[in-house]
């Protein structure tokens, strides 16, 4: 190739890679002040991976220990519809959500300053439900066979906890109420005099001993300390199979504390919800002064219709929102048919939890339970502190190399060494280019290849000293010494490429990033070694005529 | 021209027996231990939860372990990472991969909350979280003995269209020969095998193997240069001639595994390690183990016209092949 057209090459080459790596202005979501914001930042376009610069990867499954998902490719699809609309909402800068093979999806987060708060948006089902409490007494119908039941598996004595074991003396039959028997309700006092009075509380049988009879129809309270055994018994089967049938029990979200012990809310509801979340249009957080952080919620026509007609029907009655199987506050009685707006209130919880249920509320409910199967998270200082080290490490490997090449190969070296300069440009601009990701054993990887790098003109160069020692002129020499010296090139990168395109098809996360950059640096070094330095002989010997009869090598 | 080990005439093949019983040495070595104690596999290949934890002072391990004990996380493994206040905390036990199953993050919030509540709020921060469930672990490495197998068969064929079956078997032999090395090295030097280190492993392979084709690179070139010589003659004329190339590579990537074992940071280590094992194990393997394999194929499987004989009667496949200059322009 002629002289001009090569100079002309590596000339574009340079500028298309400065023109890659040129720091740009680029639009990101950042936090400020607790609030995201679009923000415009200038910076170099290399991106960096979650080690780097800071951030969680997750990996979900679909959750099938609450029962069989029939085709689950399909439900991650659309549980990875609702994830995106829950992270794009959620505010991170270049989020990335994908599926990974066929029943599992990925989610990278980066800089996330909160993970656990992360993962909880991204795991909530969200699934909400309006269910009528309980009011024919069906769980006391029920409480004979219930005690009878966990008698006869003997599973009392196993599973019951030293708080059930204090009550044991007492022996009034059925069920007691925790408040006076007439619905004296609300005022705090009136429920400590009321505990108070009651003292020990509680059947004989296992199961009774541990609930007691709430304030409105439908509510049974739990101390906190058996709220477990209690759940262990639901879920034996032959408990499930003697509950009341049409109706489900669910826990509340928060404890109450009467007389200094806490206790949780256990609720009998009408399995069958009076209306479900997939009518919400709208959710918003707000706060009231008299109820705390709540999320108030619009619904479109249709549910706004369905729940007008449903609430018409059960007025006086009490309506429990249940959230992921989870009651949220206390039950409100509906005084009058509600239409398309409601609110949920958050109990104690700050505003930060209503921001997050209103934003999982808007985004929809996951169609299927999501596990988590891997987490990764990388706080932004080690990501730094990454790179700064790996920076230290390339740069001193630089010097190391540039003190090799010049003192081995002299004028020759400085020619290699000038190409690994271009080498280390060009492999930037390609990672740049190819928008591929910059990980630690990435950063590692270009560290090393810069060693690596310099190995064909070696061959080059080792190929011109036999040649030269031939008694070749140094034009036939280096003519040679480069074609010679061009096989084992070749068939070296060739298959150190191919182990990295291995690499890249089997690896992960970081993995995949050095397979990327290992890639880049192959190509930028056989350009590098082979035309640049190419070239600059040529530039030299045409430069200098007289000069051709030694060649510092 | 300052020149080292120029024109060399080393009879590097003669001392094939005695390296021979040196690497398969180190290799029973290293196998050895391996039946004793298996190895020590990184949370990404087995499930389990990895924190590195940052205190504000230099904490008691044993105040730590004390705290997990309580708070019923057993078996965690506390390694001092980096500083004497950086700390690494590995859940790996069984029992805590399964209860990992439920949920993924749940004991690394279990450690994070109890040891909060001993050492304060402050005075520690989480700065890396990995919690892996088991079948990501078993995934993974499928996944990384499937790179390895692949990479192999890849380079069998390649070789095999480039040079010929012998010259691609006796490759992939020295560089199979790498992975053992490189796996007995692992043991010997306690390392954990995680992701980084496979992808070490895999570079020193190609490393080796660009080694290996280097010089074969040169035997091929030789042989058709077709002097009267044996292939025991050649392949050592081919071993010096590459000599020099050979030095001067190596030194220049130890130079930049050296920086990178000093001062790319703990993360990193583990994977300059085993580069830095693989430049010994690459070379050795190159000289001691493709060159020895190659001519006891020759011997077993000659080549139409003996390997013994002068190969001015170039074997057919040679004839066949096109020109290094043509092949790659």
């Amino acid at each position: 190739m002629n002289l001009k057209y090569r100079i002309l090459v590596i000339v574009a080459l340079v500028a298309a890679s400065i023109w890659a790596l040129f720091p740009r202005t680029v639009v990101e979501r950042v936090k400020r002040n607790g609030e995201f914001v679009y923000d415009t930042v200038r910076r170099v376009p290399l991106k960096r991976g979650l080690d780097l610069q800071g951030g969680m990867h997750l990996a979900l499954e679909v959750d099938e220990s609450k029962g069989p998902v029939p085709d689950k490719s399909k439900a991650i699809d659309n549980a990875l519809k609702v994830v995106r609309n829950r992270i794009d909402e959620f505010g991170v800068s270049e989020p990335l959500v994908q599926k990974a093979g066929n029943d599992r999806i990925i989610v990278e987060l980066p800089g996330i300053d909160d993970p656990r708060r992360a993962q909880d948006v991204v795991q909530k089902s969200a699934f909400l439900e309006f269910q009528i409490t309980d009011e024919t007494q069906a769980l006391e119908k029920s409480l004979p066979r219930l005690d009878a039941l966990l008698k006869d598996k003997k599973l009392v004595a196993a599973a019951s906890t030293p708080g059930a074991k204090k009550d044991t003396t007492s022996s009034s039959a059925g069920l007691q109420s925790l408040f006076t028997a007439d619905t004296s309700k609300k005022t705090d006092s009136a429920k400590t005099d009321s505990a108070a009075a009651v003292g020990t509380v509680g059947g004989p049988g296992a199961f009774s001993k541990l609930v007691q009879q709430g304030q409105m129809p439908g509510e049974y309270f739990v101390a906190q300390p058996d709220v477990g055994t209690v759940t262990q018994y639901l879920t034996l089967p032959e408990v499930t199979a003697a509950l009341p049938p049409g109706k489900v029990l669910r826990w509340s979200s928060d404890t109450v504390s009467l007389s200094g012990r806490t206790y949780r809310a256990l609720y009998v509801l009408d399995a069958k919800p009076i209306i479900t979340g997939e009518f919400l249009t709208d959710a918003k957080p707000n706060t009231s002064p008299t109820e705390g952080n709540l999320v108030q919620f619009t619904m479109n026509n249709e549910g706004a219709r369905r729940f007008r007609t449903e609430t018409g029907r059960h007025i006086k009655d009490y309506m429990a929102i249940v959230l992921d199987q989870r009651v949220m506050g206390q039950p409100p009685v509906i005084q009058s048919a509600i239409g398309a707006n409601g609110q949920i209130t958050m109990g104690g919880k700050d505003l930060q939890a209503a921001q997050d249920l209103a934003l999982v509320l808007r985004a929809g409910s996951l169609p299927v339970p999501l596990k988590v199967v891997e987490v990764r998270q990388i706080g932004a200082s080690l990501g730094q502190d990454s790179i700064h080290k790996g920076i230290t490490a390339g740069v001193i490997a630089i010097g190391l190399v540039i003190v090799i090449m010049l003192g081995y190969y002299r004028f020759s070296g400085a020619l290699a060494v000038a190409a690994l300069a271009l080498y280390i440009l060009y492999t930037l601009a390609a990672l740049a280019g190819f928008q591929a990701v910059l990980t630690l054993p990435g950063l590692a990887g270009f560290v090393l290849s810069i060693g690596i790098a310099v190995d064909a003109n070696v061959l080059i160069f080792e190929r011109i000293r036999e040649e030269l020692a031939h008694g070749k002129t140094v034009r036939t020499a280096i003519d040679e010494g480069f074609r010679h010296a061009m096989s084992a090139i070749v068939d070296s990168n060739v298959s150190t490429a191919l182990t990295a395109a291995v690499l890249y098809q089997y690896g992960t996360g970081p993995v995949r990033g050095f397979a990327v950059t290992l890639l880049a640096g192959i190509a930028a070094s056989m350009i590098t070694s082979i035309f640049v330095v190419r070239t600059f002989y040529m530039l030299w010997l045409n430069r200098s005529r007289e000069a051709q009869t030694t060649l510092s090598i | 021209m300052f020149r080292i080990l120029h024109d060399t005439n080393y009879d590097f093949i003669r001392w094939w027996k005695v390296m021979a019983g040196i690497t398969i040495a180190f290799i029973l070595l290293g196998l050895g231990s391996l039946a004793i104690k298996p190895p020590n596999y990184s949370i990404e290949f087995t499930g389990g939860t990895l924190m590195q934890l940052e205190f504000t002072q230099p904490p008691d391990v044993g105040e730590i372990r004390a705290t997990l004990d309580a708070a019923a996380v057993h078996g965690a493994e506390i390694q001092q990472f980096g500083t004497n206040r950086e700390f690494t905390v590995r859940a790996q036990d069984p029992s805590a991969v399964a209860a990992q199953s439920k949920g993924a993050e749940s004991i690394a919030t279990t450690i994070e909350r109890v040891l909060k509540k001993k050492f304060g709020e402050n005075n520690l921060k989480v700065v890396r979280t990995e919690a892996v469930g088991p079948r990501v672990g078993q995934e993974l490495r499928r996944g990384a003995i499937i790179a390895i197998l692949l990479s192999f068969l890849i380079t069998l064929v390649y070789l095999s269209i480039r040079f010929e079956w012998r010259f691609a078997t006796a490759a992939v032999i020295a560089t199979s020969h790498d992975v053992f090395t490189t796996i007995a090295f692992l043991k010997l030097m306690h390392l954990e095998i995680s992701l980084t280190v496979v992808a070490g492993l895999l570079t020193v392979l190609g490393y080796s193997l660009n080694d290996t084709i280097i010089i074969f690179d040169r035997v091929r070139e030789n042989l058709r240069k077709g002097r009267k010589e044996t292939l025991y003659e050649t392949l050592n004329r081919s071993i010096n001639e590459t000599l020099p190339r050979s030095v001067l590579t190596h030194a220049t990537v130890l130079a930049a595994t050296l920086s990178l074992l000093f001062f790319a940071g703990e993360v990193i280590r583990p994977f300059a390690w085993v580069m830095a094992f693989g430049i010994i194990t690459g070379t050795f393997s190159s000289i001691y183990v493709a060159a020895p394999v190659l001519l006891w194929i020759e011997r077993k499987w000659p080549r139409k016209t003996s390997a013994r004989q002068s190969s001015s009667t170039a074997t057919p496949t040679s004839r066949t092949r096109p020109s290094p200059a043509t092949a790659t322009r």
